[in-house]
């Protein structure tokens, strides 16, 4: 540990972070170094300023102290919600989705931002409310406060950013005690709805739900209200799609999971396997991927970029950045764990949860287990918003981590 | 927490080692030697059908001959024992047989192959939609031709009648710039077709279907190996059958009855519920043309006919629709009890004289004193001037609309007009603010003047008079079949409903039964033995040329079953014209549905 006048400081958090940036440049360096086009391929140049810009951000949210974000964090909050409401009505076009704000000719993404901004009031909420668990004002206002920002860009239209603030919710709920049946509840409808295509298997899943009730005992209005919102996503939602048309059908599924559109993100799947298969134990070498060269994948800098690390360092590379990223992650749960401030600890957990559930997503996606949803890697993915997200989630954990003994 | 965390990164794990370890020789090879093509499997388009089930629009296979460089070179080679440099003979000679065949410009061709001979396995189109003849000679001819191969693909084909083109519209292929501008979305493709005019835009959505893909396994060449083990074929789903309201036997009748005039517009509908039975603009328009591969000057040559031969003249010319508007200003005095049937006016002595100015009557020898009953069986104008003027223009142009002139009625055909109706506001603005213009109702009273109305309207607008008022939404589809058997039928949709009492269209009814019956009607020439109908003439005055012929009838009168609209163009009466081609249509339908309705009454009887 380091000290920086009396706060502690954690240097090998940032060495990790540092160390995804540089493999983040590289592997953006070579996924362009073939194009013909000199302005491609320059683009890793973009991205080492955004490196820089990030770690500006980092030591920013570093030296801000804890007390700020619990006191504005509903400011902060309702903030990001404006932001979101004020692209859907002016924001710009990027290949049909609406994300993008235009400031002086820098495309701001406020979803990312969101995803922090919602963060706080959920950790103040669930460190403060004396509310019981079991109420439906409790139960209201923590989904409600992660719902109504995953609506905003649900609309966008953007599946995975808006799956990230369940993700968010769900480990904060955990890590403040709320016992898993209960959580097996919140997403009980969800799970309807899926499985209401299926009359059997719905049955089951219903038969189940019960039998959980029965035993648990919750209040009887609150068992019979979860039954009810079973019993309405169940057979709501099948009622609908058989209204639907057959074309109707194919778009929703599409927009659900586009790797079902052959033409499109499909295609890139193939082809992220066979450059991640290719690539073997050791990989192909940097600068040798015949899949990378070849440009067969439009978003191998983006969100396919861990493609381009499989088929370059083979499985060794691939476990090796897992590792960081595990590192990453099991540092900010026992930051969480040590830090005595229960709100600081929440957001930790939320912050690292971003971290984790992005990971996930997107290294499933290129390896052809997660749906194709648009989710960058962090710290490594090329793009400035991400970039800059990642970094302040680091400078935030930073902060809590030299605080550790504030209350 | 950590726990999961662990799942997570072990789950992520045991994937790469499956891809990279387990699989890794597999993707190693694919990635190495071969590449992945995406291969089209086009959906075949939904059949249309007439009511009767008769086909309209079909699909035929169509013949693409391509050529595959890589193959012609390896062919050269053999010939000459040695590698790498082409003939100018060899290449000559199968330039030389493919341009006899397929019936090409020698240079052209030659350029075209020449500019990509390459050591490509990757096809060159030489001709689209090549005749079957051709196909079995060169089928014939493959030991000769090395390298020529023939690609299948589903095109349209069409009943081969005029009137298809406007009723149906026709395909064709989208351009670059619509592909780019989003229409990407709905499941267009490049190379892929889309319905340009009629029930082929209309309902596009349903007739298109989804075209399948499939995933090749090529060589770096282009040689196919094999679909791809991994990702099985997205089959491609047809596209939903439809059945029109449209009687093709109708539609024949009707236009073999017009085929002598050069520019005429014709619609007939069931009253009853709005199901359009024939509908022939002329010119026609052959829909087999724009399904093949249509030549520039073709094209030219239909862009600058004068008598505009893309115009659905039934829904897209708005004309004005003279006499047979009478019934309108009828109506209203009937209803607003300015005149009963036996009201009579100033005697008709071949004109009016309002003013300074002089209407006239067609019949320069007058009518004399008529009821009004008589003045629409004789279509006297001098009668209808002085109508006008009692009920005013401002009562006038609020029934018009309310009658539904001067709005889209709604048909299920792309691009309808919505005519005009002027009323005082818009005399005001043309005009200025002079209480003069309400004066101009005298020859609005007569279908004449600023008036305009598509034929479609007026056939919808002659359905309401034909029955109990009720207006009925016209459409042409009556059915659509999913693949799936599921059957959607199209329920008839009530617009609106005539402002006019039971007795009031009593009266009308009886007068455009005496239009037809009548010895002094008009529409004499539309009468039919047996069946009683009914209707009204009318001629519109054509600054241009001659005047324009209208007859809208309907039969039979004590229960219509069909609305008969025509209009020709540039020609003279419409007692004269018109009259004769409603007869033919009128005759032709009504004694089919008779014989039908035998049919089934004898099937009835012995089967007890």
């Amino acid at each position: 540990m380091i000290k920086f006048g009396s706060k502690e400081f954690d240097l090998t958090l940032i060495i990790v972070a540092l160390i995804l940036s540089a493999v983040g440049i590289l592997l953006i360096y070579s996924a362009k170094y073939h194009s013909d086009n000199p302005v491609e391929r320059a683009i890793y140049i973009k991205q080492i300023i955004w490196v820089l810009v990030g770690l500006s951000a980092c030591a920013f949210t570093f030296s801000i102290p804890l007390r700020f974000y619990e006191i504005f964090s509903y400011v902060l909050y309702f903030l990001s919600l404006l932001t979101l409401v004020l692209i859907l009505m002016i924001g710009s076009s990027k290949m049909g989705a609406f994300r993008w704000i235009s400031i002086g000719g820098f495309n701001i993404q406020p979803s990312e931002f969101a995803k922090i901004a919602t963060i706080f009031p959920l950790a103040r909420y669930l460190a403060y409310s004396k509310r019981s668990i079991y109420s439906f004002r409790w139960l209201a206002s923590v989904i409600g406060i992660a719902l109504l920002p995953a609506l905003l860009i649900l609309n966008q239209p953007d599946l995975g950013t808006s799956l990230v603030f369940f993700a968010i919710l769900i480990s904060m709920l955990f890590w403040s005690g709320v016992p898993l049946f209960y959580l097996f509840l919140i997403i009980s409808p969800f799970i309807s709805l899926v499985c209401g295509f299926h009359w059997l298997s719905w049955a089951l899943f219903f038969l189940i739900l019960i039998m959980l009730l029965y035993r648990l005992r919750p209040t009887f209005i609150f068992s019979v209200g979860f039954l009810l919102l079973n019993l309405a996503f169940g057979t709501i939602t099948l009622l609908v799609w058989n209204k639907l048309h057959h074309y109707q059908q194919q778009r929703i599924i599409v927009f659900l999971d586009p790797g079902r559109d052959p033409q499109g993100a499909g295609y890139q799947i193939i082809q992220s396997k066979i450059a991640i298969g290719s690539g073997g134990l050791v990989g192909k070498g940097y600068l040798e991927g015949s899949q990378t060269k070849l440009a067969f994948l439009p978003h191998q800098h983006t969100d396919f970029v861990f493609s381009v690390l499989g088929e370059e360092f083979g499985l060794l590379g691939g476990i090796i950045l897992l590792g960081l990223f595990t590192f990453l992650i099991i540092k900010g749960i026992l930051i969480a764990q040590k830090v005595r401030n229960t709100f600081a600890g929440n957001v930790a957990i939320g912050l690292s949860a971003v971290i984790g559930f992005q990971m996930m997503i997107n290294i499933g996606m290129t390896l052809g287990v997660m749906p194709v949803t648009g989710l960058p890697l962090p710290f490594v993915s090329y793009g400035g918003s991400s970039m800059l997200l990642s970094w302040v989630i680091l400078g935030i954990l930073l902060a809590i981590n030299s605080r550790w003994y504030e209350y | 927490m950590v726990a999961l965390l662990g799942v997570i990164i072990f789950m992520l794990i045991g994937r790469m080692f499956f891809l990279q370890v387990v699989k890794g020789t597999y993707y190693n090879r694919i990635s190495e030697e071969n590449r992945i093509r995406l291969l089209t499997l086009p959906a075949s388009r939904g059949v249309v059908t007439d009511r009767n089930g008769k086909i309209i629009a079909t699909n035929r296979p169509s013949y693409t001959v391509s050529l595959i460089p890589y193959e012609v070179l390896e062919a050269f080679a053999k010939n000459r024992s040695q590698k790498s440099t082409v003939k100018s003979e060899d290449l000559t000679s199968l330039v030389g047989k493919l341009a006899l065949y397929l019936k090409l410009d020698a240079h052209f061709l030659e350029k075209k192959i020449r500019s990509n001979l390459t050591k490509s396995y990757r096809p060159i189109k030489l001709k689209k939609d090549v005749d079957f003849n051709t196909i079995c000679v060169i089928e014939e001819q493959n030991e000769d031709l090395p390298g020529v191969i023939y690609q299948v693909e589903p095109a349209r084909k069409y009943l081969s009648a005029d009137w298809v083109g406007h009723v149906l519209g026709y395909v064709n292929e989208l351009t670059r710039e619509e592909l780019s501008q989003g229409s990407s979305k709905k499941g267009f493709r490049l190379g892929g077709v889309v319905g340009r005019k009629g029930i082929e835009k209309q309902y596009d959505d349903i007739l298109r279907g989804k075209d399948g893909v499939t995933f090749l396994e090529v060589t770096a060449r282009g040689k196919i190996l094999g679909p791809l083990e991994e990702r099985k074929p997205d089959l491609p789903v047809s596209g939903s059958d439809v059945r029109l309201t449209i009687d093709i036997d109708l539609q024949a009748v009707a236009e073999s009855a017009l085929t002598d005039f050069e520019s005429a517009a014709m619609v007939a509908l069931d009253p009853r519920n709005g199901e359009m039975l024939a509908l022939v603009s002329k010119p026609g328009l052959n829909a087999n043309l724009f399904a093949g591969a249509m030549s520039p000057g073709e094209w030219n040559e239909i862009l600058e006919n004068p008598l505009h031969p893309l115009l659905t003249r039934p829904i897209q010319a708005t004309y004005p629709p003279a006499s047979t508007l009478k019934l309108l200003i009828a109506a209203i005095a009937l209803e607003t009890k300015i005149a009963d049937r036996n009201t009579t006016l100033s005697p008709c002595r071949g004109s009016f004289q309002f003013g300074r100015k002089t209407f006239g009557c067609w019949r320069p020898e007058g009518h004399g004193r008529l009821n009004l009953e008589e003045a629409i069986i004789q279509s006297c104008d001098v009668y209808f001037y002085q109508l006008g003027l009692k009920v005013g223009l401002e009562r006038w142009s609020d029934y018009a609309q309310l009658c539904g002139f001067g709005q889209r009625t709604g048909v299920d055909l792309p691009e309808e007009e919505k005519g005009l109706v002027p009323t005082l506001k818009y005399y005001h603005k043309r005009y200025g603010k002079g209480e003069w213009v309400k004066n101009l109702v005298i020859n609005l009273a007569i279908g004449q003047g600023e008036i305009l109305i598509t034929p479609l309207q007026l056939a919808v607008f002659f359905g309401g008079l034909a029955t109990d008022g009720k207006l009925y939404k016209p459409h042409l589809l009556k059915e659509i079949n999913n693949p799936d058997g599921r059957i959607i039928t199209t329920q008839p949709e009530e617009i609106g409903s005539l402002p006019f009492s039971s007795f009031t269209l009593k009266v009308l009814q009886d007068a455009m039964i005496g239009v037809v019956n009548d010895p002094h009607g008009t529409g004499v020439l539309a009468q039919i033995p047996d069946i009683v109908v009914a209707g009204k003439t009318g001629t519109a005055q054509n600054p241009q040329g001659e005047d324009h012929a209208w007859f809208v009838g309907y039969a039979p009168a004590e229960d219509p079953q069909i609305v008969v609209a025509v209009l020709i163009e540039n020609i003279g009466h419409g007692g004269t014209f018109a009259s004769p081609v409603a007869r033919k249509i009128i005759e032709e339908y009504i004694r089919k549905e008779f014989a039908q309705s035998q049919k089934d009454s004898t099937l009835q009887i012995s089967s007890y």
